[in-house]
């Protein structure tokens, strides 16, 4: 059988620049298909859930309750439920994946290729903001036909948007990589995540909280990705949206260090 | 020639295998155990969540009928949810799991019948939802506090919703090729079921056509009858609502055992 041939040499490696951009394009188009391929689970699931929600809050609540601000509770309640479905799927995203390729074995395709800490990080991180904003899309525009949904500023809608994303893409990076099981990431997801993404003024103004406990609602970020992002529907806020970004900025970069340095040193993912 | 005199003899069995039963419902159980953060940790944080948030959005002793709180209304609903869910969730996992490993043809090929094949995945998986429901149920009453006025009345109807929703996700797990399909029908079918059944707001608070259309859904009787045996509050008669989901049951049942017999998606 005849050998191919390349002529006298094989062909030059191909020459990587300062970012190994095929890399982390091929690495993010990865994490981008793991959920467009089951949509209905990553897209339509979280549309029907979020409605549900709205369903039951507003039978059980609706009338009886007039929210801070002067709008009704759907619309108080709305933009709560989308920031949910961006946090729940955006960490979602990044957790499963990193769990599941530890689990099977296959995360050494991804500590083999040339690609350095800061690109595993950015294509991860970027898939889980693409999964998030997605969601948030998709469920935001389910809600509007059930509630008028008004747009107060769109920049800050988007600007919280992406920084939710991003800051629960990174919290999933950081548990997939410190979780050993599913286990372990279904602990972090029942007994952080989802508390705080519900216990954060989704579902009511912090204002309705005996006092010590208002004071530590604002120590939780999430608090401040759902009151901006609030606010940016509705033009109305529990605490200051300027505040609230530059919390979210710091928390994010934060977030972004220690994923970075956890991938750097192959905690848990080197042997 | 005579056998060896090694050889133990064949294991005599009546018309129950019941040892291979047994180690089948243990099988379940086991499982189950093994993602205990996941299994008893999800349905206990759910309930508290919700309670805290209605308690701080709706008030916490607010009425929504004469003497009966907002929360008290609630608690029993969120403990049946837990029961339901808990079965439904470790049976559906339990048999596909089970497809997708190709560990359910060591079932097919143990002297099991297709009753006792349904059985241990049934009753393990209404085993399972007990031990969620309870410890949800010691949850609540903490909290909140749990009358019971009629215990026989809140045992009857946790056995008939537990063992709808664990053959449902009995029929969920042999008709799932792959997890996709397990899920579309746990956020599709399961999840508007459950969340949809009067747990968080009495019929009364919804229109006419949407009362007409929740007396359709099994779960709202489970949950009312469930209820009223607890706070003694219902938009119901409880007989009524035990009798048609004890049918229901026993219909599901028939066509669970009766897809197992055909061996459905699990023989070639």
């Amino acid at each position: 059988m005849e050998m191919r041939s390349f002529g006298d040499r094989p062909p030059a490696p191909r020459v990587i620049g300062a970012v190994n951009w095929r890399g982390l394009w091929t690495l993010y188009l990865k994490e981008v298909r793991r959920f467009l391929n089951v949509y209905t689970q990553t897209l339509l699931a979280p549309i029907v859930t979020t409605l549900l929600f709205l369903a039951i809050f507003t039978l059980a609540l609706g009338r009886s309750l007039q929210s801070a601000g002067g709008v009704g509770y759907a619309e108080f309640l709305a933009p709560g439920l989308i920031m949910m479905a961006i946090m729940q799927n955006a960490f979602a995203n990044t957790s499963s994946s990193l769990v599941i390729a530890k689990v099977q074995g296959n995360i050494v395709d991804m500590l083999m290729p040339p690609l350095s800490a800061s690109e595993l990080a950015l294509a991860h991180a970027a898939g889980g903001v693409s999964r998030g904003v997605l969601v948030g899309l998709a469920v935001g525009l389910a809600m509007w036909a059930f509630v008028p949904l008004g747009m107060h500023s769109p920049w800050l809608i988007l600007f919280f948007a992406v920084n939710a994303s991003l800051m629960l893409a990174l919290l999933g990076m950081i548990g997939g990589i410190w979780a050993e099981k599913f286990d372990h990431i279904a602990a972090v997801t029942n007994f952080v995540i989802t508390p705080l993404s519900f216990l954060s003024g989704t579902f009511y103004s912090i204002e309705r909280l005996p006092d010590g406990w208002e004071a530590i609602a604002h120590f939780n970020p999430f608090f401040y990705l759902i009151d901006g992002f609030r606010y940016g529907f509705i033009g109305h806020a529990d605490g200051l949206p300027g505040i609230g970004a530059a919390v979210v900025l710091v928390v994010n970069l934060a977030l972004w260090l220690l994923a970075y340095r956890m991938i750097a040193t192959g905690y848990r993912l080197k042997a | 020639m005579p056998p060896p005199a090694t050889l133990t003899p064949p294991r005599r069995y009546g018309r129950v295998n019941w040892l291979g039963l047994w180690s089948h419902y243990r099988r379940g159980i086991r499982r189950f155990l093994d993602f205990a953060w996941e299994s008893l940790g999800g349905p206990c944080v759910f309930t508290l969540l919700f309670l805290a948030v209605f308690a701080v959005a709706f008030g916490a002793e607010r009425e929504i009928a004469a003497g009966v709180t907002y929360t008290s209304f609630i608690a029993p609903g969120l403990v049946m949810f837990s029961l339901c869910y808990t079965a439904f969730e470790t049976a559906g996992f339990s048999v596909l799991d089970d497809k997708n490993n190709r560990t359910i043809e060591d079932l097919l090929a143990a002297p099991l019948s297709p009753l006792e094949v349904m059985a241990g995945y049934v009753l393990s998986a209404m085993a399972s939802a007990a031990m969620s429901g309870t410890l949800v149920g010691l949850m609540v009453a903490v909290f909140v506090g749990l009358p019971m006025l009629a215990p026989l009345q809140v045992l009857g109807f946790a056995f008939l919703g537990t063992l709808l929703f664990a053959l449902l996700g009995t029929l969920v797990g042999l008709w799932a090729d792959k997890w996709e399909h397990y899920s579309f029908a746990d956020s599709f079918l399961v999840l508007p079921l459950g969340l949809l059944s009067g747990t968080f707001f009495p019929i009364a608070s919804l229109p006419e056509v949407g009362q007409t259309v929740i007396a359709f859904n099994p779960v709202f009787h489970v949950i009312d009858g469930f209820r009223g045996a607890f706070i003694g509050y219902a938009e119901t008669i409880a007989w009524q609502g035990f009798l048609l989901v004890g049918l229901l049951d026993l219909l599901l049942a028939g066509l669970v055992w009766r897809l197992f017999a055909r061996g459905y998606k699990i023989k070639a």
